[in-house]
């Protein structure tokens, strides 16, 4: 410890520490780095299967019988409140693209009494009872929509609540270049 | 309504104003100083901080939703005391919570500083009052608890209710108390290096507040742990998440801490490493802080985030280690002891110490960071998690546990004490029959799990062995005056090291010998787990004060079918909140835990239930414990000045 220069190492490192953590963080403040922009595996692929059971005959529409037309799939549950915020901007999306539901750990009664209660933008709506196709599709909580284009392959992953400012900042053009 | 709140909040502003005079008057001129009059200023703070504090807490129990803070994270219906914790249940109280046990710590040092000298006294407290007014201005300027609303709610919005919980009542100012109480080593390093002069006194004067900082930071860390471990319903106890590492970060650089100031007690030496120390320290608090609060990544725990507030609190950040270190890079060669080069014996175990815990700061530093790293210079993202801290921390960490049994058989001066051949050898014969009876109980292990038994049967016999010497000199009648008569600081260094095995010993019966399962059942069924079987008997819907709960009751019998008790996992919808909560039901034995988590169900698909057997996980809250207890007792009794464990015989 007697060079002069070995006392200014620990000066130099912390310098270097908070040169990084501005540089992320003013990231984070003007929005270039999008903390909810998860990257996923998915991104390009086929998009995994949905669950076995729908909440209904008629809200019982399979990603096959959708083939050719993109389509919205939100993962939501009756008890997580982001996703009722977030049922407007599906509605005004459900004219251009149609929406499948995945309820994610959620009961039938439950979901059924959640549409009726806040309005139904969803074409089809299916019973992730035990979570299991939220791990296939590889989701990080609830609100979170892919958007997959007429081949059925996965093009988006949003984590959280789509308002206005994701509806037009992400959303729309990510429909736009599917032609939407 | 009587403006309680505003008297907070003006309470708030007098003591900004009052340290931030207690901060800048040792820049006036000589004839001013007086160090009676600082300490006045620091006591000032502190009671105006305290009044401060005292109405938030008022305005919690009080249910006053003309408090924003309080319609956000209050409820009327919420049980008294989680009304009370539930004033540092979000970020504005709780950075108000930092702010009193800051000067608090300021105060007691206030109170305590006359054997110090007036110029050294009056700079520490400067630096103090410098920090706590930093951050008084983050609290007033970006995040006051005190702002009214003009419409008043009748029902507030309630806590999030995986805070509703004693753990949380005492979890964060145990933390605080240790992240803070760090503080005080760091404003007396600064005024060493301001002053110029660090001597053996400084180290006496360092050693309480670094103990019992560290003291209170260990039961902090355990207590999260154990409210993690009960409360989320995970199973684990430690999960190398950010947040979990900002703490363990200041831990491990303050055990270094603690052992450095030693050598500057005892030997004058190792000056300038512990001023450093010292100021690294208190600076990773900070940083924990600015990571907890800052959003900068991705935590599970973190509560508040916002990237605005952490551009404040990097900028405190930047002049609160800035500054020390630059005035380190500037002094710190003359700090340098004459003698440094000399080291010998125990002195050289606890360099080692010191350089063994600081690399595990840094891989802790490095895996919390890497991510962040990583994704500015490739726009990458990744997590870092257990895998990569198994591989490098557990490791390094394992050469300081071979050291904790080295380390106290050293003389300070002149090389071996007597008895290092009999402990080194009750420590070996210890690892060798602990491998071979884990090898004998568990079949084939892995490396790792072989290492970590070894060395928790070096580390117990080879601290049992200390211990046994030291009273065996001793006639049998005398042995428990004996007891008595040994210092302080010696039992503490048992206690501390005897912790850390009980700790391991936690730590190894829940990762090598536990076991779990996960089914779907009906009532009526019958799961079997390790040596022993659960009984679904039935799910009943309660109401409990503010929520709602579904409750799985589970016979819990051995082979035999015999009933050994009961547990009763839960899951609580909280309406006010919209909600659910796992409460997990645990049956805590010293010889292991029984543990249970009710998942999601009906009656027609079954439930889902995860159940576990944790063989000696209490332990390792029991080892942080004895740990935190050691730490206490090294505070008291003065050490004879020539007197190390060689002497007392």
């Amino acid at each position: 410890m007697r060079n002069r220069l070995t006392y200014i190492i620990p000066l130099g490192a912390f310098l270097l520490f908070a040169l990084i953590a501005t540089i992320a963080l003013v990231g984070t403040i003007n929005g270039t780095r999008q903390t909810d922009q998860l990257p996923s595996v998915l991104i390009g692929k086929t998009a995994p299967s949905l669950p076995a059971t729908a909440l209904s005959d008629e809200l019982a529409i399979s990603l096959e019988e959708l083939a050719g037309t993109p389509v919205i799939v939100n993962v939501m549950a009756s008890w997580c409140a982001p996703c009722r915020a977030e049922l407007p901007a599906l509605a005004l999306l459900a004219e251009d693209v149609p929406i499948i539901a995945i309820a994610y750990k959620d009961k039938k009664e439950d979901t059924a009494k959640f549409l009726t209660d806040f309005g139904n933008p969803y074409r089809a709506v299916w019973m992730d009872y035990d979570g299991t196709t939220g791990i296939k599709w590889g989701i990080y909580g609830v609100p979170e929509t892919f958007i997959l284009d007429a081949q059925g392959r996965v093009v988006l992953r949003h984590a959280g609540p789509i308002f206005k400012e994701t509806m037009e900042l992400v959303i729309r053009p990510a429909l736009a270049e599917l032609g939407l | 309504m009587i403006a309680i709140a505003e008297i907070g909040h003006f309470a708030l502003i007098m003591a900004f104003v009052a340290s931030l005079c207690q901060a800048g008057w040792p820049l006036l001129g000589s004839r001013y100083q007086s160090t009676r009059l600082m300490a006045q200023l620091q006591l000032a703070a502190m009671g105006l901080v305290f009044m401060s504090f005292a109405a938030l807490l008022h305005g919690f129990v009080t249910s006053d939703f003309s408090i924003a803070l309080v319609a956000q994270h209050s409820h009327s219906l919420k049980p008294l005391i989680y009304k009370i914790s539930g004033t540092w249940g979000n970020h504005e109280g709780s950075l108000l919570l930092w702010i009193v046990i800051l000067v608090l710590f300021g105060g007691i040092f206030a109170l305590t500083s006359s054997p110090l000298p007036g110029r050294f006294a009056r700079l520490t407290l400067a630096v103090q009052g410098a920090v706590t007014s930093a951050f008084l201005a983050f609290s007033l300027l970006t995040s006051s608890p005190f702002e009214r609303l003009a419409d008043a709610p009748l029902e507030g919005r309630g806590l999030n209710p995986v805070l509703q919980d004693v753990g949380l009542a005492l979890h964060p100012p145990m933390l605080y108390l240790g992240y803070v109480g760090l503080s005080l080593a760091f404003s007396l390093a600064v005024a060493g290096l301001l002053v110029g002069r660090i001597d053996q006194a400084w180290g006496r004067w360092a050693r309480p507040w670094v103990l019992s900082a560290w003291s209170a930071l260990t039961i902090g860390i355990a207590l999260g742990s154990w409210w993690a471990y009960y409360e989320l319903g995970w199973g684990g106890w430690w999960f190398w998440d950010p947040v979990e590492n900002a703490s363990l970060m200041p831990w491990l650089a303050a055990t270094a801490l603690m052992h450095s100031v030693l050598v500057v007690e005892k030997r004058g030496q190792l000056k300038s490493w512990t001023i450093l120390l010292a100021i690294l320290s208190f600076s990773l608090s900070l940083v924990g802080t600015f990571i907890v609060r800052s959003g900068l990544l991705t935590s599970v725990h973190s509560f508040a985030s916002d990237p605005s507030r952490g551009l404040f609190i990097l900028g405190i950040l930047i002049a609160a280690i800035g500054i020390p270190l630059t005035l380190f890079a500037w002094r710190g060669p003359q700090l340098a002891s004459a003698n440094d080069a000399s080291l010998k014996s125990r002195d050289v175990a606890l360099v080692m110490n010191n350089i063994i815990l600081v690399i595990a700061t840094a891989i802790v530093l490095l895996g919390t960071f890497y991510p962040l790293i990583l994704e500015l210079v490739s726009n990458q993202r990744i997590t870092v998690g257990p895998p990569y801290f198994d591989a490098t921390f557990n490791p390094v960490m394992a050469f300081a546990l071979i050291g904790m049994v080295i380390g106290p058989v050293l003389a300070w001066r002149r090389g071996a004490l007597p008895h290092l051949k009999s402990t080194i050898g009750a420590a070996v014969m210890g690892a060798v029959v602990i491998m071979v009876g884990g090898f004998w109980l568990l079949g084939p292990l892995s490396a790792g799990a072989i290492a970590g038994l070894g060395l928790l049967g070096w580390l117990t016999l080879g601290m049992l062995a200390d211990l046994h010497r030291h009273l065996k000199l001793h006639p049998p009648r005398q042995r428990a005056s004996r007891i008595a008569h040994l210092v302080l600081p010696v039992w503490g260094m048992w206690l501390g090291h005897i912790g850390m095995a009980v700790f391991l010993l936690g730590a190894l019966g829940d990762g090598l010998a536990r076991s779990e399962v996960t089914v779907r059942a009906q009532t009526g069924d019958v799961i079997a787990l390790s040596d022993r079987a659960y009984r679904f008997i039935a799910i009943e819907q309660n109401q409990g004060p503010n929520y709602s709960t579904l409750t799985a009751r589970l016979q819990l019998e051995d082979l035999d079918g015999q009933p050994m008790g009961e547990l009763a996992p839960e899951k609580r919808f909280y309406p006010a909140e919209r909600q659910t909560t796992t409460e997990a039901a645990i049956r805590p034995r010293f010889s292991g835990d029984d543990y249970a988590v009710l998942g999601d169900g009906d009656d027609t698909i079954g439930y889902s239930l995860r159940l576990y057997h944790k063989p000696l996980i209490s332990w390792i809250w029991g080892g942080a414990a004895l740990m935190a207890l050691g730490g206490l007792c090294a505070i008291g009794g003065r050490r004879p000045l020539q007197a190390t464990s060689s002497q007392t015989g």
